[in-house]
């Protein structure tokens, strides 16, 4: 790899981690300024809003199968019924997750046969 | 959902490691991905794995080799990069109040992927504040490794694993969506919040399947808040932390 482009991966490398990195000092500068005794109600609004609305796109975003297909898509509704099923029985996160994954597999596994 | 500290009966590291294992159906397979794509595009094996230790950002590593394999001018692949992780801006702040004071937390900032914001998101508020940073660095470090380690064997022996099991690289992601799932879920406390969540939910499936995946991510959501903003219901909400 060229002198070039090993400067390109650093350049980005190091641009990611400030976007991640220097939200969180300005937050932190900003809580200590508030100083408030409720940590959570120094947040503004926003990004209170922001945070969950952000999982709830990943997980549409994850949710279209990369090779969208009949199967692919009943696998994922059977699949998602199931994290769900299981998440409401359980209230935890693994066996969930394990359920969903098992049932999409299992849906993929006999259609294809 | 609840933001009542629960103490946690292991040890913090290990129980983020243990909560981070669903993570790893998504992380791995992806991994391999890369890694054998970026050996196709020219790259040796040690450059891809210090791509994915230095850069850490799935989709943007992809569009990384991706533009520099067609020639794309340097500066623009740096910027393009850049601007697909853009969306990470909004998500130390989200965690900001649960953090505690140790130095660690900036440092630790280079694993705050998608997914453990998803995770630290929902966790942290429940865990005593003593366990919160054993419990993020255990949970971070497992999904950083395992990112390197798919890249690795993506790299070296990707091509092999991807014909004897091609099965496991279709199913294990979706560990995802199914994580995500059950992270979103109990955020549906209210009318209102279910308006929100679930137009965010369907603009970002619109938006994957029009080829806007990265785009679709903050569109959704900024769609979703405003959706919060503007309808309001007479009726009191359930419950809920937001509002």
């Amino acid at each position: 790899m060229s002198n070039a482009l090993w400067l390109a991966v650093l350049a980005s490398a190091l641009g990611t981690y400030l976007i991640r990195v220097l939200p969180l000092l300005w937050m932190r500068r900003r809580l200590r300024r508030l100083d408030g005794n409720d940590n959570v109600d120094a947040m503004p609004q926003w990004l209170g809003i922001l945070g969950p609305l952000m999982i709830a796109a990943l997980f549409g975003v994850s949710l279209v199968p990369r090779d969208p297909s009949a199967t692919t898509w009943l696998a994922t509704a059977i699949g998602i019924a199931i994290t769900l099923l299981v998440w409401y029985r359980k209230r935890s996160l693994g066996w969930p997750v394990a359920a969903g994954v098992a049932a999409y597999g299992v849906i993929i596994v006999l259609v294809g046969m | 959902m609840t933001t009542r500290p629960h103490a946690l009966s292991t040890s913090p590291w290990l129980a983020g490691m243990r909560e981070a294992i669903p993570l790893l159906g998504g992380y791995i397979p992806v991994a391999i991905s890369f890694g054998l794509i970026a050996i196709q595009a020219g790259f040796t094996a040690w450059e891809a794995t210090l791509i994915s230790v230095l850069v850490y950002a799935g989709a943007s590593q992809f569009l990384f080799i991706g533009m520099v394999a067609t020639g794309s001018p340097l500066w623009l692949v740096v910027a393009m990069t850049l601007l697909i992780n853009v969306r990470h801006l909004v998500y130390a702040p989200n965690l900001a109040p649960w953090l505690t004071a140790s130095r660690h937390w900036p440092w630790l900032m280079h694993g705050l992927t998608d997914q453990i914001f998803a995770l630290a998101h929902s966790r942290l508020p429940q865990l005593p504040e003593h366990q919160r940073l054993g419990w993020y660095t255990g949970a971070a470090l497992l999904a950083w490794a395992s990112w390197i380690a798919g890249t690795v064997l993506g790299a070296v022996a990707g091509d092999w694993l991807m014909t004897q099991w091609p099965l496991l690289g279709e199913v294990m992601p979706f560990a995802l969506p199914a994580l995500f799932l059950v992270l979103v879920v109990p955020r549906f406390t209210s009318r209102r919040w279910t308006l929100a969540l679930s137009l965010t939910i369907a603009m970002a499936m619109a938006c994957t399947l029009a080829g806007l995946t990265n785009l679709g991510i903050p569109l959704s959501a900024l769609c979703g808040a405003l959706c919060f903003y503007l309808v309001k219901f007479d009726t009191r909400p359930t419950g809920g932390s937001h509002e």
